[in-house]
């Protein structure tokens, strides 16, 4: 709880203002912004949709955008779910657990949960997790009123406050050549697989390429180093 | 062709934002069912996990959306530089490092 009322809190709280704010502009009651982020629990998918709305996309196509923008939950909850089961944890609550995932909860669990004991984790995840939570569903609706009010300038910081701290919070828990490959490589590709690939598909195209350079890279590096 | 304005704004949060994103939340915990947080896949998953996130943040910068687009290119770059050095000059903080990056922006912003 405490970790929680931290910079991870006003980072999301920060992106979620900008999104009470798309909300908005759509023309959606407050609720729907509201709604969104208690449902949806990714600030980049919440702008794919209300962007998409705004664009007067049909469902499907909405539907389609906001699921290729969160493809990154499948590795993201793969990678996180066996630090939080236990031997015994029952499939409703990995259910329950994995609604949770999205960077914020992440970032935090994978830096702090391989050093706690396997009992207290789902504990420490779930109190963690519901109090950012509490606080970006606030921000949603705090934005719906106030976003229109602000100068451009604070709007753009707000959208741009999760970029940036996915990024520092990324260089801060790495911890092996293949964190650091993940990062460069899926920096670098990104621009090109936005060009290459079919509209939509670019994030899964570099996360899937950027992703296995990064780990053939880090078998190599292993490999070198005689681990 | 259905068009999104002939149904509840609820409705389309829940079809078209919360099941298209939930879905890959529950095929993991079907695919996690059985492999130890040791396990040598999850390397592989980790980097792919890292780099989809780097591919979030790089398409961002290249393709903004809302205000974010009345940044220059070239500054929406130079800002995650900067808060960059910044976490890198204060003791690797990330606070900082969002504070520094963020101050740029504004900048940017209240002069352009």
């Amino acid at each position: 709880m405490r970790d929680a009322t931290g910079i991870p809190a006003i980072v999301l709280m920060a992106s979620l203002i900008g999104v009470g704010g798309l909300c908005r502009d759509v023309g959606y009651p407050m609720g729907a912004g509201v709604l969104s982020t208690l449902l949806v629990w990714a600030a980049p998918g919440q702008i794919v949709l209300f962007a998409a709305i705004a664009a007067g996309a049909s469902l499907p196509a909405i539907a389609i955008a906001v699921s290729l923008s969160s493809v990154r939950f499948l590795p993201m909850c793969m990678a996180i779910l066996p630090l939080l089961k236990g031997p015994r944890t029952p499939i409703w609550l990995m259910v329950l657990l994995s609604h949770y995932v999205a960077v914020t909860a992440y970032v935090q669990g994978m830096r702090v949960l391989p050093d706690m004991p396997q009992e207290k984790r789902i504990a420490y995840f779930l109190g963690f997790a519901n109090t950012v939570m509490l606080a970006a569903t606030l921000s949603t609706g705090a934005g719906y009123y106030l976003i229109g009010q602000m100068p451009p300038a604070f709007a753009a910081a707000l959208i741009f406050t999760s970029p940036l701290f996915f990024t520092l919070s990324m260089i801060a828990s790495a911890r092996r050549a293949s964190d650091w490959l993940a990062m460069g490589f899926g920096f670098a590709i990104t621009p090109l697989a936005v060009v290459v690939a079919a509209p939509g598909f670019d994030l899964l195209l570099e996360g899937l390429v950027a992703g296995s350079l990064a780990y053939a890279g880090d078998r190599a590096y292993r490999a070198w180093k005689g681990l | 062709m259905m068009e999104t304005v002939a149904i509840s704004p609820y409705l389309v949060i829940i079809l078209a934002g919360f099941l298209p994103s939930e879905i890959w939340r529950w095929l993991a915990v079907f695919l996690a069912k059985d492999i130890r947080e040791d396990a040598e896949i999850l390397v592989f998953v980790r980097a792919v996990a890292s780099a989809l996130l780097a591919g979030v943040v790089a398409k961002l910068l290249i393709a903004p959306s809302g205000g974010l687009a009345s940044i220059p290119a070239f500054w929406r770059g130079g800002a995650v530089v900067a808060g960059v050095m910044g976490f890198l000059a204060f003791r690797r903080s990330v606070f900082a490092g969002v504070l520094v990056g963020e101050a740029v922006l504004v900048i940017v912003g209240l002069m352009g």
